[in-house]
């Protein structure tokens, strides 16, 4: 199954004006009434929690309503229909898309791809022993530069049964474990992408069943930086980081949301083939990030100059 | 001195919440809820990991509705009242009670031993 990633997260939410306004102050462009989009077109979807239209809610409260992925083609769509048919309902909505359920009750779609190939550089530096990638006169930050989330990166599940869910990526989408937390869950990649991670799982109590965080790529730890310091100055608080997680390499940064979830900025990610080989750890704090920052306001070294009769 | 003036009832409107930080520790670490004339005031962590703040931005502790309070990390909801958490991460826990003194002229007191406590 060449699936590529998520394309979209669409949420029906209590407070449709603090999430649209978090979507903008997160760095997403405004496309129409509903839909905030990354540089790739990739985005979310942010409707009223009263929205009909929309897929039922989970029983938990978790304001994701769908999950939708996008593939390289309609061979693979047709594929995943004929696929998912076996044992459950497949719609087909209008825009050709179809909609589906996994075995957690997440209501999934799938869809020829939106994400616009990017041609932009990434973050670059300069290190003794290798060749520069910033030339001479050439300057690595600044303070005016806004940040711009470029792909929506990875969403994480809360559920009730982390090797149930597993099974259903692996078995029926195709989707590949690259490293796992024991007791806790995968990090999933889809075959249509070598990012480590696009899914991850938390295995908790059914009433927790939901979205831990969503994240965005960003152009690389300064980015991060840069933008989860607007996002702090905007009055938006921290949840976790900046940091650098172990599994995946991505650099990170959470914040709370009104989303009813963590939102992250991401930065960085390792990139993997079918050569690789999952590793194993047990969770926790010493395994789940090489190091962890705290974040302060801005500072500077000095004080008052010196008395007259010094 | 243990005991800090929070301010007065009136600067919370009705159904509305506000974040205090009597510890000038630069977080809040506290939280008034006024409801029907009554206040509630909880510790600002949610019982879910236990070192969380509630809130996604300074004072927004409730719902659109103002119905319930919201641990803005993972949705959890709470009874203003009781401060039971009725759905989400950590449904049937509590969010931990702080006395809140309300003096004959409406101003709210807070003893700084007692929120000491929750810090263990």
């Amino acid at each position: 199954m060449n699936i590529i990633g998520p394309d979209k997260l669409i949420f029906a939410v209590d407070d449709v004006t603090a999430c649209k306004q978090f979507a903008l102050d997160y760095g997403l462009t405004q496309l129409d009434d509903v839909n905030f989009v990354a540089l790739d077109g990739t985005g979310i979807e942010i409707h009223s929690k009263d929205n009909a239209s929309l897929p039922e809610a989970l029983s938990t409260g978790s304001m994701l309503r769908k999950t939708l992925y996008g593939v390289a083609d309609n061979a693979t769509v047709d594929a995943i229909k004929a696929e998912l048919s076996k044992d459950r309902e497949v719609k087909t909505l209008d825009d050709g898309s179809i909609e589906t359920m996994d075995d957690m009750g997440f209501v999934l779609g799938f869809q020829v791809t939106i994400r616009q190939a990017l041609d932009l550089p990434a973050e670059t530096i300069n290190a003794p022993g290798a060749p520069p990638q910033r030339g001479v006169n050439e300057t690595g930050v600044s303070k005016e530069f806004v940040a711009k989330p470029r792909s929506l990166s990875h969403v994480v599940y809360f559920v009730p049964d982390a090797v149930k869910a597993e099974a259903f990526f692996a078995e029926r989408l195709g989707f590949v474990t690259t490293d796992r937390f024991k007791h806790m869950g995968p990090f999933m990649r889809p075959a249509g992408t070598n990012d480590h991670h696009t899914l991850f799982f938390l295995n908790t109590p059914p009433h927790m069943q939901g979205v831990e965080h969503f994240t965005f790529h960003m152009s690389g730890p300064t980015e991060v930086a840069q933008a989860g310091n607007a996002l702090v100055e905007k009055g938006y608080q921290s949840f976790w980081g900046p940091g650098r997680h172990i599994f995946g390499s991505n650099w990170f940064w959470y914040f709370k949301s009104p989303f009813g979830c963590n939102v992250e900025y991401d930065a960085d990610m390792d990139l993997h083939d079918d050569q690789w080989v999952a590793r194993e750890a047990m969770p926790g704090a010493d395994n789940s990030q090489v190091f962890l920052l705290h974040y302060e306001e801005k500072w500077a070294p000095g004080g008052p100059p010196p008395s007259k009769a010094s | 001195m243990s005991r800090v003036r929070l301010g007065n009832i009136v600067d919370i409107a009705d159904g509305q919440a506000r974040g205090f930080d009597p510890g000038c520790t630069g977080q809040d670490s506290l939280f008034v809820v006024r409801k029907g004339g009554m206040v509630y005031a909880y510790s600002d962590v949610c019982p879910h990991y236990g070192s969380t703040s509630l809130p996604w931005k300074r004072h927004q502790y409730l719902d659109a509705a103002c119905k319930y309070i919201v641990c803005a990390a993972h949705g959890a909801l709470f009874d203003i009242e009781n401060g039971l958490c009725i759905q989400g991460a950590c449904e049937g826990q509590s969010l931990a009670k702080i006395e809140v003194e309300v003096n004959a002229c409406n101003d709210m007191w807070v003893d700084l031993r007692i929120i000491e406590e929750f810090k263990s």
